[in-house]
């Protein structure tokens, strides 16, 4: 009713001032409707409309209704032309794939009258196609209604934002070899799709035909601090050399960051798949790269999707993220390091099958694991494992699930959680099922130093703690202790080892072991069966410096796992299980 | 009757031809030809009058200082040489026999050095060591030069271990020579004069190892810079001559055998073959397999798993070296040469030689790590420690065939051609763990390697009256380097519970489990080159003037190949098998489902095409009876093009165009009681490499670095001052002091990038600047000053100590490496000292020698990590020489009898270590 109003009272002063402009006319005042007009739809949002004017009227009042019944308002209004010609006016910011009516009111004088209503419906998202070529350095939006493809290495340059609308798809071309979305130090993206309509970074190729490394992945640098002193470019950056050259892979550093609240924007209910193109040889990309990101950058919903190296991967940097899905990664599922900070919780990674690789874009890991954290490690590690600040970040509510072959995890790998290198953090609340190698390896001594090198981590004083973690379907649950290897005590931290548990009995619904799920698959339910020893056994209370590092932004559950029991599915409807 | 006498004329005349040395006994004359050498210059004297004293007879010399002078009566001959402007000489007791061709070079000194006339005798005159010592003496500049008899007294088998005598000279992996401690690419190398191309993809260098020692006259090695040079000249310009013609026709051979305490008689691995590895003969049947060129790097193709086992199958199945017993080493030559009417009568000296060695060596104890940074700063922890033993079969054969006649009294033709070629078939086998992975492993590698050098010169020498003499010479020279199908197998080694029943797997993830890697190089070097020089003044006061040019055409071809097979989600039972079981075809079925294959080596390919043309021109100038001021410019324009294809498909080139000119002024200031003093400045510089101008990455399949070129390298301009003080207190004895400074800027190094999970990439800048400086002493003398028994013991040693400071920009480019330190590749001091004694009659000979490098950089320091150092270690080595009868003489060579391990460290952290093993060498030598 208020729009209505509002619209009646716009009327009535436009047909005051146009009656007041019209007193000069000297043509009899006969209005007749507006016949022929048509009405197109030139993207999900926008309708244009098409008609000719007659001489001697005054204007055009334009009315819209959306879908089948919906009552008429007024959304603009056009003034006639001096000599009869087409008019045209172009409605934006509509709903997809919507019916929407309009009608067109004359008006001449005082007098007015409507044309018959035109029907038409907004396209669907990514009707309309694009090419992403060269950097983009000044602000831009990638609109949902165009299929926007990323040819070459796309950089998005310091200063710039890049808005992309939720429902976008943007692809990396698989032709151009690495195709690839940077967002570089000092830029943002504000990708934040809705469950409805989820923004999708996929390969060039169809549906069926696409495989791991089809194309480069995406990539956010920010400002914060890493541990690593020096220059330290993005594994992959540089093959085609130090310029700067739009579109090209031209080197990018993410060391010497000072300001751990940089902000790089947001990504909510964003999918990347089929990433991990490697540019040089061992160097693939990382579906989701976060290379020095900063506290103020928001994260949520992010889904990687049959990526060739890790599913996400973090260098230094702190930032929350929430509700992460990795889906067939064929390295490490999260792979943080060079003292990352951020806190991570509602965590799922379901690994049954080695996807098909891209032929020439790399190749499978020799030690894939769920979550593999390092302290430092390379050059610029000034005091080796021991650099500050430590790779410690909160880990809670995780759901890791492995192939349960070391076969396809590869002969280092098959860990639930590596915790190497001098890393810190603290995992707790989690489930790691189906680990073939074992539920957690904790390598060398500089990582226990970080415990106090006690078995039973003292939450007051320790860097590093694994508490209330389920382990199921797999052999052990600690890596065989040895002159580096060392482990936690079970009880003492609420490990439960759930060896003759199995996964599938754990969850309302998974795929069984060693089954590859059909592609589309939604029926994963990660959400504890009934009587699960998941459902209960969590933290719920964090004490000392787990609680002081949590903050408000993880907080304990009674429940292990990334999903409460009885609650929200909330991987459903915006991620995607697909392999090709 | 007639028939009979006929018969027996017949005979007499074969018995004639297969002895015609008795034939000759009845003949009572005997020839002398030899060479006349401007002892100020070097350079060979024409028109010398040389008489035989007491007769006739006598010629006058020919162009290049040669004379021959014929049926001189037999027994102990006096010769007497004249010129103007020249001291007289007279040379007496040359032992003539009847029916021989004696050969005899002699110096003449300007008159203004010495007034009265000189008597010496034959024995003093004679000696290469002493042609070596005029060479050093006679030059403008500063050099040093191993010649064919020092070489023949030493147990060098190539010219790199020849060429490590010299002082200042270090020599690293056998085979690269740096000079006073300059990395290779401050060292340029020609042969007989012209630049020999690079085998090496990465680097512009020679591996000197690839010229038998037998070949050799002699190797000089110039330190100082004059305009007559290559520009690209910094470190030193090393000189190999092949050997020149004798006097009269004459005969050689000899044959050795070899005992390596590490390898011969024992158990070694060695490398399946295709045949041919031998002689270095593989022919295609190593060469990559027409499928996989075909499909190139994969790119744009979706290959079915049928496809992906056909092209796995490609391969040869092997994997494993083989269990073997090491074959002692064997070595033979042969040379024939003279000097014979063989064209109309005309004249041609000729040295047609050849050489073969083949051998098996081990390198035992064989230990290599990684170094990791520790918790305090600076500190190092081993990781990837891997134990081992490598057995390589090498062989190396080669011949020349050097030509030169006189054409008139004032031309000379030369022809010198060379053909050598070389193989290395190595077998690697070596256990250990990885940090990354957490798993123990054993891999397995063979790799050959074959090498070949081919150059023909033509030239010649023109007399024009005494004052002007042209010389010329076009040289084609090409190089090939082959690595056909490397392998590598990894396999995790896998324990049973407590560690009992150890169980290998194919490690059949990753791209490093199986790996077969094909790579070749070609470089063309065409160049031509003239020089003309203008003699005036009065004799003794001589000023030159000098003026020429040159024209170079280089091009290069490098491809580089490399596949990984894998089997992902292979089970257990599959990875137990052995290599050639898994690659025996049974995978490789239309239903099986094992294998993957992955294009590894992308982007490490590359052209390139350079065309260097130079001219300059230089003055001598007789300032002053003891003063002689050399100065000069050269001047020289390059135009390089490199273009290679990156790994993503995009093709880049770079192009590069410096001119430059090179200004040099250098004085020899003769001091009295045979002392000279040289003081040398120019300016010369280096040029980039050509892989280290293009801007792709790649994996250097070599050392499995990632490795990026930088097309925004600038050459490098070098100022140098070099001061030299020598004396020469007798023949064959010298005492010299030299000092040198160099001034780089912006120097070329090989540093390090980090990027993110651990790795980093070889790259190449521009360093802001280096400097260098170094004290050089060389002395060779006589211990008769000690006692007089010892008058026919010399001893020598040469000493080089210096240091560099290296400054690297703080910026991007090299961000993970060491920015302040020694240049890579230098020793802070070389040394090599020696001890011969040789017999009266010059038939039995003792050497003794040494030789130490101090601890040098070997790569920068992967920050914070220290530099690797590659360790001092001392070499001795005892050499015999004995005569048995006749024209047979017996040598016993005794190497490397320290055995001290070669060692690179880092830090606390053995990077790698092994040792060679002792090794005795026994010969004989043949000649007639």
């Amino acid at each position: 009713m208020i729009p209505f109003r509002r619209s009646a009272l716009a009327a009535f002063l436009a047909a005051v001032s146009l009656s007041a402009c019209s007193s000069d006319s000297s043509t009899a005042p006969t209005v007749t409707p507006v016949i022929g007009a048509s009405a197109t739809a030139v993207s999900s949002s926008a309708v244009k409309l098409s008609f000719s004017s007659k001489s001697g009227d005054t204007g055009y009042n334009i009315e819209r209704a959306e879908g089948a019944a919906g009552t008429f308002a007024q959304v603009g209004t056009v003034a006639a032309p001096a000599s009869a010609g087409t008019v045209t006016y172009t409605d934006a910011n509509l709903k997809v794939t919507t019916v929407y009516r309009y009608r067109i009111i004359t008006v001449r004088g005082t007098t007015s009258v409507a044309s018959a209503e035109i029907s038409v419906t907004t396209l669907a998202f990514g009707s309309a196609a694009a090419d992403l070529t060269t950097d983009i350095t000044t602000s831009r939006t990638l609109y949902a209604d165009t299929t926007y493809t990323l040819k070459g290495f796309v950089h998005v340059a310091n200063g710039a934002t890049l808005t992309i609308q939720p429902g976008t798809t943007i692809k990396g071309d698989y032709t151009i070899l690495g195709s690839s979305l940077m967002v570089l130090r000092g830029a943002k993206i504000q990708a934040v799709g809705t469950a409805d309509a989820p923004i999708v970074f996929t390969s060039s190729r169809a549906a069926g035909q696409r495989q791991a490394g089809d194309w480069g992945g995406l990539i956010i640098v920010g400002n914060a601090p890493i541990n690593r002193s020096g220059s330290v470019e993005i594994e992959g950056s540089g093959t085609d050399g130090q310029t700067v050259v739009g579109g090209k892979n031209y080197q990018v550093l993410y060391s010497g960051g000072n300001t751990p609240t940089d902000n790089s924007g947001e990504l909510k209910y964003v999918r990347v798949e089929f990433a991990g193109f490697a540019p040089s040889l061992n160097n693939e990309l990382n579906a989701f790269t976060f290379a020095a990101v900063g506290s103020g950058t928001k994260v949520s919903y992010v889904n990687a999707v049959a990526g060739l190296d890790d599913s996400f991967e973090f260098f230094g940097g702190g930032f929350d993220l929430s509700y992460g899905v990795a889906f067939e990664g064929e390295d490490d599922q999260f792979d943080m390091s060079e003292g990352f900070q951020g806190r991570l919780q509602f965590l799922i990674s379901y690994k049954s099958t080695n996807v098909p690789i891209r032929t020439g874009a790399g190749s499978y890991a020799t030690d894939m694991e769920g979550i593999e954290n390092d302290g430092c490690n390379g050059s610029g590690c000034d005091l080796g494992f021991d650099t500050a600040p430590f790779t410690q970040p909160v880990v809670a509510n995780f759901t890791l699930i492995g192939p349960a072959s070391q076969s396809i995890t590869g002969a280092g790998g098959g860990f639930g959680m590596m915790l190497r290198r001098g890393t810190g953090g603290y995992y707790v609340n989690g489930v790691l099922a189906r680990y073939p190698a074992a539920g957690i390896s904790l390598r060398d001594a500089a990582t226990f130093a970080r415990a106090g090198s006690a078995v039973i981590p003292n939450l007051a004083t320790a860097d590093l703690a694994v508490k209330n973690v389920y382990i199921a379907e797999t052999p052990l649950a600690f890596q065989a202790p040895s002159a580096t290897q060392n482990a936690f005590d079970l009880a003492g931290n609420s490990i439960t080892h759930g060896s003759a548990i199995t996964a599938a009995s754990l969850f309302a619904s998974i795929p069984a072991t060693g089954a590859a799920p059909a592609n589309g698959e939604t029926a994963f339910d990660f959400t504890p069966a009934t009587n699960s020893p998941i459902a209960t056994g969590g933290l719920a209370t964090f004490t000392g410096k787990l609680a002081a590092k949590a903050g408000t932004a993880v907080v304990g559950t009674a429940y292990l796992g990334a999903a409460a029991p009885g609650g929200a599915k909330w991987w459903q409807g915006w991620t995607n299980y697909v392999r090709n | 009757m007639r028939l009979s006498l006929r018969l027996l004329s017949l005979f007499a005349y074969a018995a004639a031809l297969t002895a015609p040395s008795s034939l000759a006994a009845q003949d009572r004359h005997g020839r002398i030809v030899g060479r006349v050498i401007d002892a100020a210059t070097g350079l060979g004297l024409p028109d010398v009058g040389v008489q035989v004293v007491g007769t006739t007879q006598g010629t006058a010399t020919g162009v290049d200082g040669r004379f021959s002078i014929g049926r001189v009566g037999a027994g102990t001959v006096t010769i007497h040489l004249r010129r103007i402007g020249f001291t007289p000489k007279t040379v007496t007791g040359l032992m003539l026999e009847p029916g021989q061709s004696l050969e005899q070079s002699i110096t003449l000194e300007p008159a203004t050095f010495r007034l009265t006339a000189q008597v010496v005798t034959a024995a003093a005159e004679r000696g290469t060591v002493t042609e070596a010592l005029d060479r050093q003496r006679n030059s403008t500049g500063v050099v040093s030069a191993v010649t064919a008899e020092q070489i023949q007294k030493s147990p060098d088998g190539n010219a790199a271990q020849a060429v490590q005598r010299v002082s200042g000279v270090t020599v690293q992996d056998g085979k690269y020579v740096f000079v006073r401690g300059l990395g290779e690419r401050y060292t340029t190398s020609s042969l007989n004069g012209a630049r020999v191309p690079s085998p090496e993809p990465e680097k512009r260098v020679v591996p000197l190892d690839l010229f038998p020692a037998g070949l050799l006259q002699s190797i000089t090695t110039t330190k100082t810079f004059t305009p007559d040079q290559p520009g690209d000249f910094s470190g030193a310009q090393v000189d190999i001559k092949t050997r020149e013609f004798p006097a009269e026709r004459a005969y050689s051979a000899q044959v050795g055998s070899g005992y390596a305490a590490g390898a011969t008689g024992r158990d070694v691995h060695l490398a399946q073959g295709v045949g041919g590895e031998r002689f270095a003969m593989v022919g295609n049947k190593r060469a990559l397999p027409a499928l996989l060129r075909e499909v190139g790097n994969f790119q744009g193709l979706n290959l079915s798993q049928g496809d992906k086992n056909l092209i796995v199958s490609q391969f040869r199945n092997a994997w494993s070296p083989l269990a073997a017993t090491g074959s002692p080493n064997l070595n033979g030559s042969f040379a024939v040469g003279g000097d014979d009417p063989l064209l109309f009568g005309q004249r041609i000296g000729y040295l047609v030689s050849g050489t073969l060695s083949q051998g098996v060596d081990t390198k035992n104890d064989q230990v290599r790590a990684l170094a990791d940074r520790g918790t305090v700063k600076g500190s190092t922890t081993e990781i990837d420690r891997f134990t081992g033993a490598t057995t390589s079969q090498s062989v190396l054969w080669g011949g020349l065939a050097n030509l030169s006649t006189m054409a008139g009294r004032h031309s000379r033709l030369l022809f010198n051609a060379l053909y050598n070629r070389s193989a290395d078939n190595s077998t690697r086998t070596e256990r250990g763990s990885f940090e990354n992975e957490g798993i123990e492993a054993r891999i397995q590698r063979m790799q050959y390697v074959q090498r070949s050098v081919r150059s023909v010169q033509m030239g010649a020498e023109h007399a024009v009256g005494e004052a002007h003499t042209f010389d010329w010479a076009v040289t084609d020279a090409r190089v090939n380097r082959d690595e056909p199908d490397r392998s590598e197998f990894v396999q995790q080694i896998e324990r049973g519970p407590s560690g009992s029943g150890e169980v290998l797997r194919w490690l059949s993830t990753g791209n490093g489990g199986a790996v077969r890697t094909f790579s070749t190089l070609r470089e063309t070097n065409r160049e031509g080159r003239a020089n003309y020089q203008l003699v005036f003044g009065p004799a003794g006061a001589q000023h030159r003037i000098k003026v020429g040019g040159l024209v170079r055409h280089t091009d290069r071809d490098a491809d580089t190949r490399a596949f990984s097979i894998s089997a992902p989600g292979a089970p257990d039972s599959v990875r137990a098998l052995r290599p050639e079981q898994i690659f025996d075809g049974r995978f490789a079925t239309a239903n099986s489902h094992v294998f993957d294959i992955a294009p590894l080596a992308q982007g490490g390919s590359y052209g390139a095409r350079d065309r260097l043309a130079a001219a300059y021109l230089m003055g001598e100038w007789a300032a002053a009876r003891w003063l002689r001021v050399i100065g000069g410019a050269r001047a020289e324009w390059d135009q390089l093009d490199v273009n290679a294809v990156s790994t993503l498909g995009s093709p880049l080139s770079t192009a590069k165009r410096w001119n430059d000119l090179l200004p040099s002024l250098a004085a020899t200031l003769t001091l009295p009681r045979d002392q000279q003093l040289r003081l040398s400045a120019s300016r010369t510089l280096a040029r980039p490499e050509y892989r280290e101008l293009s801007p792709i990455k790649s994996r250097d399949v070599l050392n499995g670095d990632d490795v990026q070129g930088n097309d925004q390298l600038a050459r490098t301009s070098v100022v140098n001052l070099d001061a030299r003080w020598e004396w020469y207190p007798h023949a064959n004895e010298v005492l010299s002091v030299a000092v040198f400074h160099k001034t780089f800027d912006q120097p070329i190094e090989r540093v390090y990038r980090a990027a993110g999970s651990g790795t980093r990439t070889v790259f190449y800048a521009n360093a802001q600047r280096a400097q260098n400086l170094g004290l050089e002493l060389e002395a060779r003398k006589s211990l008769s000053m000690v006692a007089d028994w010892l008058a026919s013991v010399q001893a020598f040693t040469n000493l080089t100590v210096m240091q560099s400071r290296i400054e690297l920009p703080v910026n991007t480019q090299a961000s993970a490496t060491n920015l302040t330190r020694r240049m890579v590749g230098q020793a802070p001091f070389v040394l090599n000292s020696g001890l011969t004694w040789v017999s009266r009659s010059g038939t039995s000979s003792v050497t003794v020698l040494f030789n130490m490098v101090g601890d040098r950089i070997d790569a920068a320091g992967d920050a914070p990590l220290p530099d690797v150092i590659d360790r001092a270690r001392g070499v001795l080595d005892l050499s015999l020489r004995l005569p048995v009868s006749g024209a047979l003489t017996a040598r016993v060579d005794a190497k490397n009898l320290l055995d001290a391990p070669y060692r690179t460290t880092q830090g606390t952290v053995t990077r790698e270590s092994y040792r060679i093993g002792r090794g005795v060498q026994a010969g004989l030598s043949w000649r007639p």
